[in-house]
């Protein structure tokens, strides 16, 4: 039976009204149609390839074009995107918000990465905070949180979350010694501040629909950490534990909360992680590969079980 | 031919479209609860992440049972030997992928996606040692090597007819653009083989949809359908491999314009211009949302594609133009459809009409502004000292050292 004609039912058994049965069946005839997500898309890559173009024509031309030319041009790229948004920006509010037009978002997209561009251009020409990019880079953080914050925008979250992890990055980069160690100890403070950042706002009831962005970055961040350190061959004990409970609780929020992308973390970070260990004392190949075929099956059932008790919807 | 009733399909469609419809507050709750109760369907689903998983562990399964079975039964075996076995183990993915639908009515679940993938893989695998491993190597002379991706497009052809699992098609189409290889050494020719390979599965495509129009199979159809007209295009395109684009591989060869005779390159070349209308042509007519955003894809190739085809230069700004270019379309077009009346003109509008729409931009929005700032950076100039440090952008997480 198709869409119609269970429509055609539905109106005659008294479920739907006529008028739903009209909409509906309209909708199902894709009339009207919209393209609403394509001229998105066509919106959004058009400031992508003007920004990799300005880019690429500031990098390969400024010595040519001059600073005087290249920074006024970037500057008044910046200004104008700056004035559109801030100029028709809706009213701010705790709660999502839409934008009045939908070309603001673009424009703010296109205004923060030139910003990128021009901060870039600016400290390589002239030095203004002599090469500390980790300021550049925590500074940009503030304010792409901020804009994300005014505008209700979660493209410039995504950058500002980018280059708050570049900022951990670059700062340990000048570090000396210990590198990975203190990498894997900063992703784990990364995903912390992240995780605990964003559970802040929203329990305050700050845009609490930024939340599952920040939950993502922050449980991915947490579990290359953790993976990376499970990996070592020396000291992975404390890691591995880690790795056990970060599993564990990620798996029971993602069940409760319905979240199964959280639920496909746990399991896949935690199947990598117990195998790297569990692997390193088996030489022999029929061992290896019997492990393989048995914990595969015995993953496989408990993920049966998980998805016909709870994740049987779409 | 199919393994699900067309009725359990529609029902889960129907079920689909409920739970849409409610999200958009165009049914109440109650009858939102009311309807579900009609549309309760004998077949076994899950969400997207469960399936991928499921997915996952049972490549694994397969992979480490079909390694443990020659680790432990086969010492030294021979080529064709193996490959034998990889035909039987073939066998039994297919067969186990078609007892998991029957019996356990699993429908896009993981498990028997894996298995029918699997039957694909192995197939190639087992026919390419069987037939002609290195003891038989004379019998590659006659070309009869390409049986494995016929073999190959043939079995994905069937899954896909048969499960339904839309990816089988361009994998269909991927063994399809082996084939010519086997048959002549002319580029050229190769190109125009894939290309009417691809043409006779569109006829035939869009035969078959006229029947489908509305209903369970109507998607499925739209996909490939729209796989095929972006196939002729890749295959039609001779300037993508110039443009260093991830596409590259599928292109029939990597060569330059003077390996082909003028006037095929230059019908190519008229071809590239005449595709992209005809695509978006279709697509807005269908009101096909895949082949419209093929017709997209192909007409962007096309404007990068040209300076590289006509030998002109290409600048660095050249981007930049075809950001405006881009811009500048998707706003005259919402402006003009939001214009008319009720925001509708000829059928289209620029309106949202679904929170799925929202939902999948906001997914977008979270992945493309993490990866977009690395994408935009450009490389390093070789020839001068590089002003931008290694290309970090001061921000967006562009520093390379993270």
């Amino acid at each position: 039976m198709t869409i119609f004609a269970r429509l055609q039912r539905w109106e005659e058994q008294g479920a739907i009204s006529a008028e739903q049965h009209a909409h509906l069946a309209s909708l199902s005839r894709k009339e009207p149609f919209s393209l609403f997500l394509e001229l998105n898309l066509l919106l959004y890559a058009g400031v992508l390839a003007f920004v990799a173009g300005l880019g690429w024509t500031v990098t390969t031309w400024s010595r040519q074009i001059g600073d005087v030319l290249v920074v006024s041009f970037l500057t008044v790229i910046l200004g104008a995107c700056f004035w559109y948004c801030f100029s028709r920006a809706p009213v701010w509010s705790y709660e999502e918000i839409s934008a009045p037009t939908s070309l603001l978002d673009y424009v703010l997209y296109l205004g923060s990465l030139v910003w990128c561009i021009e901060l870039a251009y600016l400290e390589n020409r002239f030095h203004l905070l002599s090469g500390q990019w980790d300021l550049y880079l925590l500074a940009t953080a503030g304010f792409f949180f901020l804009l994300a914050y005014r505008f209700d925008n979660r493209f410039v979250l995504s950058l500002a979350l980018s280059s708050l992890a570049g900022w951990f990055g670059l700062t340990i980069s000048k570090w000396p010694l210990h590198q990975d160690t203190a990498y894997r100890q900063f992703s784990l403070l990364y995903s912390l501040l992240v995780g605990v950042g964003g559970a802040i706002l929203r329990r305050r009831g700050l845009k609490p629909h930024f939340f599952g962005t920040y939950l993502n970055i922050a449980a991915n961040v947490l579990f290359w950490a953790l993976l990376s350190g499970v990996f070592e061959r020396h000291s992975s004990g404390l890691w591995f534990l880690g790795l056990i409970v970060a599993c564990g609780a990620t798996l029971a929020w993602g069940l409760v909360r319905r979240q199964f992308a959280f639920v496909a973390y746990a399991v896949v970070y935690g199947y990598v992680g117990v195998s790297s260990l569990l692997l390193r004392s088996f030489y022999d190949t029929t061992a290896v590969l019997s492990y393989f075929v048995v914990t595969g099956v015995a993953m496989l059932a408990v993920l049966v079980l998980i998805a016909r008790r709870f994740g049987r919807s779409e | 031919m199919r393994i699900y009733s067309a009725a359990s399909e529609e029902t889960l469609r129907a079920r689909k479209q409920l739970k849409e419809w409610a999200g958009e507050a165009l049914l109440t709750q109650e009858q939102y609860q009311r309807l579900e109760q009609e549309t309760v369907s004998d077949l076994r689903t899950t969400n997207i992440f469960l399936r991928l998983v499921l997915f996952f562990f049972t490549l694994i399964i397969v992979g480490a049972a079909v390694g443990l079975f020659f680790v432990v039964f086969l010492s030294h075996p021979s080529e064709a030997t193996d490959g034998v076995f990889f035909l039987i183990f073939s066998v039994i993915c297919y067969a186990a992928a078609e007892f998991a639908v029957s019996h356990f009515c699993l429908y896009r679940y993981g498990i028997e996606e894996a298995l029918a993938v699997c039957s694909v893989g192995l197939l190639c695998l087992g026919m390419e040692l069987a037939l002609f491993n290195s003891r038989t190597y004379s019998s590659r002379s006659y070309g009869t090597e390409a049986l494995v991706p016929i073999a190959g497009a043939l079995l994905s052809l069937w899954i896909w007819r048969r499960f339904g699992l839309w990816y089988a098609f361009p994998a269909a189409m991927i063994f399809t653009v082996f084939l010519p290889r086997y048959w002549t050494s002319s580029y050229a020719i190769q190109h125009v083989l894939v290309t009417v390979f691809f043409a006779i599965g569109l006829i035939c495509v869009a035969a078959i949809r006229l029947r489908h129009c509305f209903d369970y199979l109507d998607d499925t159809y739209s996909l490939a359908e729209a796989f095929l007209w972006l196939g002729i295009y890749l295959a039609i395109n001779l300037k993508l491999a110039s443009l260093n684009l991830p596409v590259r591989w599928w292109m029939v060869g990597t060569r330059s314009s003077f390996e082909f005779a003028k006037p095929f390159y230059w019908s190519t070349w008229v071809l590239i211009w005449c595709l992209p209308p005809l695509v978006l042509a279709r697509g807005f007519r269908q009101k096909d949302r895949f082949v419209i955003a093929v017709g997209a894809i192909a007409a962007i190739l096309t404007l990068v594609a040209n300076k590289p085809y006509l030998g002109w230069q290409r600048h660095t700004w050249d981007p930049m133009f075809l950001g405006i270019l881009l811009t500048a379309i998707a706003l005259f077009f919402r402006r003009w459809l939001s214009r008319g009346a009720g925001g509708i003109r000829h059928g289209f509008t620029a309106a949202r009409l679904s929170e799925n729409e929202k939902h999948w931009i906001n997914v977008g929005a979270a992945v493309t502004g993490l990866v977009s700032p690395q994408a935009i950076t450009p490389a390093p100039q070789p020839s001068r000292p590089d002003p931008f440090g290694g290309g970090q952008t001061g921000g967006g997480g562009a520093g390379g050292h993270f």
